[in-house]
């Protein structure tokens, strides 16, 4: 269980973000709606341990990890979260697999990788370099080494938003199938795909926006 | 993490090999500068060492030594055979050779002495010439090359550059030298009563020569100690023997000495040798610098999707660490190889100065230039990766 608490996020901009309380239920999954700018990404990022809250607690299964070192972040997004980011960050001089297998610096078992692969229909892609790859199977490749290492918690921001609606459609319905049991939090823009989902969040409702600082 | 960084370099291999070839051209430069420069200086000295006195006539000890020694300017004149006959005998001498230098063969220098000058050289045909007999020639490697010359041929000697200014009478080639890449590979070697018989006894058959009516160029000495070499020096150096009523001064040289002096009056240049090599290492420390800086600059958005994705900066520190002592080792040791290759090629150069370049000789300071070069190619990455560590790109 995710428990976001009094959390407020101030910019080097000095603008500055105030969410209302949240609670995000372990094995569901959330879509998060809003305008641009609204905070969505952030709160994921807090979420992740990349970015840190100026003040309030974002509490996971327990623990304040808004108050953890940055070590003990590092550790526990590459143990327990799946992060699919906008711009997918691949390294697309090397191939699938290696992309995958990045992973393995930490420690990472990416043993399942190859099912992984043929459960997004990515399989016979796997020694292809993600630079000759499509946006759609990019997004795949970040989506299977989000999930490769089973994680609990599943973060996706904006996972569509480079694809085109049929295609980042068939996307979220392999990630929604594929992290069925997992607390899945998803960033978009596009109601169309609320259906998908346990709960949506409008976010310009769970912040007060941006305001000067 | 070793197979990783081995990817990692494989997907920027032209970045890798620019580094790596650029390393190699900066690293090999400085060492082989320093290799040739102390192994010529080492060379010269070494020659210098084999014979331990050299007497001759008065004049530059210069000349007297470069003379027999590497066959180079014209011998001083000649000192009576006696003196030979005399220093062969003496208790103190192990071993006493005559040489003379006179006429050429198409361009290379015609030497006259025993057999017992040639120890020690190996010969790629052939045999050495007879001690007792006169006309016979062992020729270096480059004159039988150059000349098409086999054992069993005749060479016709001459005075000077003139055509038909040669010798009638022949000298048979009994030996050709392997090739040494000495001044040797460039020399004529007979009986020294040979070039008397071409002097003084042109057409005649004659082998019994008076010898004592004959001069030599100089004579060549190995004392019993060096004790010996240093008494011997001071009675012959500047002695003064009549002969046939002619009045010859002799000169006593230590080669090793003459050698020295040359050496240290080349010390203008030695110090340019230095001042060239430390410039080309404060390059080589620039160049290097930059091209890792750059490297891990041009990193930077790499590490940062890294460090996304939950790669720590211990784990990403290591990992370019890696990636960069491969490069270094990899250019040092390729260095290393260019450094012997060049000097397998600067070889026939060098060998005009009578120094064999030995590709195995490694000194130190090489082995320190390449060690500190790897160090350079590998701090920067530590000191790039702590400051990175320190600013970490997640928070921004």
């Amino acid at each position: 269980m995710i428990k976001i608490i009094g959390v407020s996020k101030k910019f080097k901009n000095e603008t500055a973000i105030d969410y209302k309380d949240m609670t995000f239920e372990s094995g569901k999954s959330y879509i998060l709606l809003g305008a641009s700018g609204c905070g969505k990404s952030t709160l994921l990022n807090m979420i992740a341990g990349i970015l840190s809250p100026e003040k309030g607690s974002i509490e996971i299964d327990g623990k304040d990890m808004a108050a953890a070192s940055q070590k003990e972040k590092d550790l526990f997004r590459i143990k327990n979260i799946g992060y699919i980011f906008q711009d997918f960050k691949l390294i697309t001089e090397m191939t699938v697999m290696d992309n995958i297998n990045i992973l393995k610096l930490e420690g990472v078992d990416t043993s399942k990788a190859e099912s992984v692969l043929e459960s997004l229909d990515m399989l016979d892609k796997k020694n292809k370099k993600v630079k000759n790859l499509s946006g759609g199977e990019r997004q795949r490749v970040a989506i299977a080494r989000a999930i490769v290492k089973s994680p609990d918690i599943i973060l996706a921001d904006e996972p569509t938003g480079n694809l085109n609606f049929a295609i980042g459609e068939a996307v979220i319905k392999q990630l929604t199938e594929i992290s069925k049991g997992k607390t899945l939090i998803a960033v978009t823009h596009d109601d169309r795909l609320c259906k998908y989902f346990d709960y949506v969040i409008d976010m310009n409702e769970m912040t007060g926006g941006r305001y000067d600082a | 993490m070793l197979k990783f960084a081995l990817k990692n370099m494989a997907i920027k291999k032209v970045q890798v090999i620019l580094i790596i070839v650029s390393i190699i051209i900066s690293a090999s430069v400085g060492v082989l500068a320093f290799n040739i420069s102390s192994q010529v200086s080492d060379g010269i000295t070494n020659n210098a060492g084999y014979y331990s006195l050299i007497v001759g006539p008065a004049g530059s000890k210069t000349q007297l030594a470069m003379n027999t020694m590497y066959f180079t300017e014209e011998p001083l004149g000649t000192i009576p055979y006696s003196v030979y006959t005399e220093l062969k005998n003496n208790d103190k001498v192990v071993k006493a050779i005559p040489y003379a230098m006179a006429d050429n063969y198409n361009g290379n220098s015609v030497v006259g002495t025993t057999p017992a000058f040639l120890e020690g050289k190996e010969l790629s045909d052939g045999a050495l010439f007879a001690e007792n007999k006169t006309c016979q020639a062992v020729v270096g490697a480059r004159v039988a090359k150059e000349n098409g010359l086999k054992v069993g041929d005749t060479i016709h000697t001459s005075h000077s550059a003139i055509e038909g200014d040669k010798h009638e009478k022949g000298i048979v080639v009994v030996g050709i030298l392997e090739e040494s890449y000495t001044s040797f590979d460039r020399v004529v070697f007979t009986q020294i009563e040979t070039l008397w018989e071409m002097h003084e006894h042109e057409g005649d058959e004659g082998d019994g020569h008076d010898h004592d009516s004959h001069g030599v160029c100089a004579i060549l000495i190995n004392t019993l100690n060096p004790t010996y070499a240093v008494q011997l020096a001071s009675e012959y150096d500047g002695k003064i023997i009549t002969h046939d009523e002619e009045a010859f001064t002799l000169q006593a040289v230590e080669p090793m000495e003459v050698v020295r002096g040359v050496l240290d009056e080349a010390d203008d240049t030695k110090y340019i040798v230095f001042v060239l090599c430390a410039i080309i290492l404060i390059m080589n420390i620039i160049v290097i610098s930059i091209i890792t800086l750059l490297n891990m600059y041009h990193s930077a958005k790499e590490i940062s999707l890294m460090r996304l994705i939950g790669i720590s900066m211990k784990k990403i520190n290591l990992l370019y660490l890696i990636q960069n002592s491969l490069i270094g080792l990899v250019s040092t040791l390729l260095a290393f190889g260019a450094s012997r290759l060049c000097l397998i090629f600067m070889s026939d150069y060098v060998s005009s100065m009578g120094v064999v370049l030995d590709i195995g000789k490694v000194y130190l300071p090489e082995i320190l230039i390449l060690l500190g070069i790897f160090l350079i190619s590998v701090i920067p990455t530590i000191i790039c990766t702590f400051v990175m560590a320190k600013r970490d790109s997640l928070a921004e």
